[in-house]
């Protein structure tokens, strides 16, 4: 039982004291206005150039946007402890890895469900796109797998976060990535081949595929396929990171970097 | 006219708590502190750690508005002219920060001496001769993130003086240097007053006080408890004996029935390494050591000496425990 | 003039301190990047009546205003932490003078991004380098940094109150992104939002430096562009006033 409490109350405990972004200040300006602004931006942009329709780039962005708090927030609570030194206090414990790190992630991904999922309601309201009503809840589901996937990125994020010691440029960089070859803004079929292989290879790509045609009002049969491919994409950053993060400990027990600043 | 007036100066600071039950804690660091400080004199500021001595000099400097109570440097009311205040002095603080660490010492100058209104011809030829007083010629080009703690404090002495202000606040200038580069920052400090300007120093190195200056207040919980010349402080304590016993893990009991005897002034008790020693202050003309010694019985003694008060008697006095 | 004198070293050092630190550098050229990628995709895709050189200018300004939202809120409590605010205040000079060479300087440094953003919309995407007015385009250029570099200004005196400024100058990116019309026509946007661009001197600017490259008016906007700058640079001095009283009465100056 020691483990599942670990997760849990080990996981809440320290995303709430490294988070520091459940501060209002934080939270309602980064989480919720920007994702908002940011279908607006892209809506406006499509219509300027006459391309997809408004719920293309309100379903595209909405999504996209979990990948802040599932990439931003993994890599605080990981490189964050190293910051503060408790990194080396906790891998002292004999608290098992496997729960003591998946417990971090879960809150990570939770929020980011919250997230993409106030951006898809509210963006549509205010752009005026409509959702057909057997597809909120597929959505909502979607959203989930989603934010787990790109939360898996973020463990790998946040593996080399404690290697470079400076997360914010990666984490950035990966959102741009993310925002080009998602099929957020640019259906893949646009892009140049490569690219589009690329595409095929992250988070976020086939949640966003599902999520467009269950708003059309497919069934939820029609896109497993695709909620599959996410799932998977995500179970395998997420085993890549979190061997990054043990080998990246087992890497610094012999050469104490890890309590380096 | 005095330079700098303190009339029943005090500040009381407001900090709340909490989130969901914001409490408001008041804590009063300055509670009334008045004192004058005369053209070319340089006054020390002495007292513990939390005593009030940063509050009351950033009071001065005009980075601070009094809870109540005035000040006047130059004639100039810090509250309501902190402008005209701000052309004629100087602040120097100690510690790493308050330095562009990317950019050069001489940028560093360059940059402070533009914000305090040096005038561009006179600039090159000040700076140079800032850096040459402080000891830092030659090394100003380079960046001062690779600056040592002693370089910094320089660097900061260097800065304050740029537009030759009449009056020079210095905020424990020594802190964190090691002993020969204090040594050489004292010398620095010291030569202030020769050149006719009037300086304020805070402290809590005793012996920096005793040595550099030419008056001491000693403050503590926010007021002034003692002021004068370090000769007449140390005179307050001065006419009895100190005496020192060395011990190896005393009780409190034991202390307590010490300071209770007849003829004790203080006692205190240091650590100094591996064991404590019993510092004793009786007034004059009592001998005390033989029953100290009885008091002490069974434990272990080591040394036992007999000394003149120093002025840090005195202040360990004055502040209390 | 001595303020002439403040406001030009103070920017140079700026600009020095800045360009000295590599996450400015590297992000701050690389982000808006992924943004003007996608805005010439969309472009080069769609059906939109204006030139492709339209889009990558205003694709390119978005770096200038990037550089500058989110550094500026948190300006003051970047110089708290490196211990300067005190010395800064002290000083018998006005304190907007010490602000706002800050600010333009960040904005200034977007610069980069704008070259970076150009050069990558001809070097990927065959976006011609055509500027029919150079000498306007000259002018509209730094006229746009230090107009930008006046709302950085009013931000930095704005949110000096929030530990959290970065996150309030951070969520203000995309909205100037949108309502000065950068990469969207400000006739597509709702009327009631028109006034509010206006009031935006971004929108000026990008208006004066694509007016300079395809043939439009340009003039006229780069001195709204300066007009606009220079009635944030006294909404913000008026406002430098109160809140450094108020940082004196509390005791705020030095914590971090």
């Amino acid at each position: 039982m020691t483990s599942v409490r670990v997760f849990f109350v080990g996981g809440l405990i320290s995303f709430r004291a490294l988070f520091g972004w459940l501060n209002p200040w934080v939270y309602i300006p980064s989480f919720l206005v920007a994702p908002i602004f940011q279908i607006l931006l892209f809506v406006y942009i499509g219509r300027s150039a006459k391309l997809q329709s408004d719920s293309f780039y309100v379903i595209g962005n909405g999504l996209q946007y979990a990948a802040i708090p599932c990439l931003f927030a993994m890599a605080n609570t990981i490189a964050g402890e190293r910051n503060q030194q408790t990194l080396g206090y906790i891998l002292i414990t004999p608290a098992r890895r496997l729960p003591l790190f998946l417990g971090r992630a879960i809150p990570v991904a939770l929020n980011g469900f919250v997230v993409a999922l106030f951006a898809l309601v509210v963006g549509s309201a205010i752009v005026g796109t409509h959702i057909a009503a057997s597809g909120y809840a597929p959505i909502a589901g979607v959203i989930v797998v989603s934010a787990l996937a790109c939360t898996g990125l973020g463990l790998i994020n946040a593996a080399v976060g404690l290697v470079t010691r400076e997360t914010a440029v990666l984490s950035n960089i990966l959102f741009g990535g993310l925002l080009v070859l998602s099929g957020a803004n640019v259906p893949v079929h646009d892009l140049p081949i490569v690219l589009r292989q690329i595409s095929e290879g992250i988070p976020l790509t086939h949640g966003i595929a599902a999520a467009r045609r269950l708003a059309a009002g497919s069934s939820f049969s029609s896109v497993l396929g695709l909620v599959g491919a996410e799932a998977l994409i995500g179970l395998a950053y997420a085993a890549v990171g979190y061997l990054l993060i043990r080998g990246t400990e087992t890497l610094s027990r012999r050469r104490a970097t890890l309590e380096r600043a | 006219m005095a330079v700098v007036e303190v009339e029943e100066l005090a500040r009381t600071y407001r900090t709340s708590t909490g989130i969901l039950r914001r409490r408001t804690v008041e804590v009063e660091a300055v509670r009334g502190v008045s004192f004058e400080i005369a053209k070319g004199e340089l006054f020390g500021l002495l007292g513990p750690n939390g005593a009030g001595k940063t509050t009351t000099i950033k009071m001065l400097i005009t980075l601070l508005l009094p809870s109540s109570g005035t000040a006047r440097v130059l004639g100039i009311d810090v509250a309501r002219n902190p402008r005209e205040v701000r052309r004629r002095i100087g602040y120097v603080f100690g510690g790493d920060r308050g330095l562009y660490e990317r950019l050069s010492g001489l940028d560093n100058l360059r940059y402070f001496a533009e914000l305090y209104g040096v005038a561009p011809h006179v600039q090159k030829l000040r700076i140079q001769e800032l850096l040459d007083l402080v000891g830092l010629a030659g090394r100003e080009k380079e960046k001062v993130e690779g600056y040592s703690r002693g370089m910094r404090q320089r660097l900061h002495i260097a800065r304050g003086l740029l537009h030759d202000p009449e009056v020079v606040f210095l905020d424990e200038p020594t802190i964190g240097v090691d002993p020969v580069g204090a040594r050489e920052l004292r010398a620095t400090i010291a030569g202030l007053t020769d050149a006719g300007k009037t300086v304020l120093l805070t402290t809590h190195y005793m012996f920096e006080a005793d040595a550099l200056c030419d008056r001491i207040a000693v403050i503590a919980q926010g007021r002034i408890v003692a002021e004068g010349t370090p000769q007449a402080l140390k005179a307050g304590v001065g006419e009895g004996t100190v005496v020192e016993v060395e011990v190896y893990g005393i009780e409190d009991a034991v202390v307590e029935r010490v300071r209770a005897l007849d003829g004790v002034s203080n006692v205190g008790l240091e650590e100094r390494d591996q064991k404590q020693v019993l510092v004793v202050q009786t007034l004059p003309g009592r001998e005390l050591v033989h029953a100290i010694l009885g008091l002490l019985g069974d434990s272990a003694v080591g040394r036992v000496s007999s000394r003149e008060p120093t002025l840090e008697d005195a202040y360990v006095a004055l502040v209390g425990e | 003039m001595r303020i002439l004198r403040v406001l030009a070293y103070g920017w140079l050092f700026r600009m020095k301190m800045l360009m000295r630190s590599s996450f400015n550098s590297w992000l701050g050229v690389l982000y808006p990047l992924f943004f003007a990628t996608i805005a010439f995709f969309m472009f080069r895709s769609g059906a939109s009546s204006k030139p492709l050189l339209y889009s990558s200018l205003g694709a390119a300004v978005m770096g200038i205003w990037s550089n500058t939202a989110t550094p500026a809120g948190s300006a003051l409590a970047q110089e708290r932490w490196h211990g300067t605010l005190e010395l800064e205040v002290a000083a018998p000079v006005h304190f907007a003078l010490i602000l706002l060479p800050l600010t333009i300087a960040m904005a200034a440094i977007g610069i980069y991004s704008m070259v970076a953003t150009l050069l990558w919309g001809w070097i990927a995407f065959g976006i011609p380098l055509h500027i029919t007015d150079p000498v306007a385009f000259v002018l509209a250029v730094p006229a746009t940094v230090a107009s930008i570099g006046a709302l950085g200004f009013v931000l930095a005196v704005l949110f000096v109150r929030f530990r959290q400024a970065w996150a309030l100058g951070n969520m203000l990116e995309y909205p100037v992104w949108l309502i000065a019309g950068f990469l969207v026509p400000l006739s597509l946007l709702p009327s009631w939002v028109r006034p509010i661009s206006w009031l935006l001197a971004p929108t000026w600017g990008i208006r004066a430096i694509r007016g300079a490259a395809l043939s439009g008016p340009s003039y006229g906007d780069i001195g709204m562009a300066l007009a606009v700058g220079a009635a944030y640079v006294v909404l913000g001095i008026l406002l430098v006033h109160r809140a450094l009283h108020a940082a004196r009465a509390k005791g705020t100056l030095s914590l971090t």
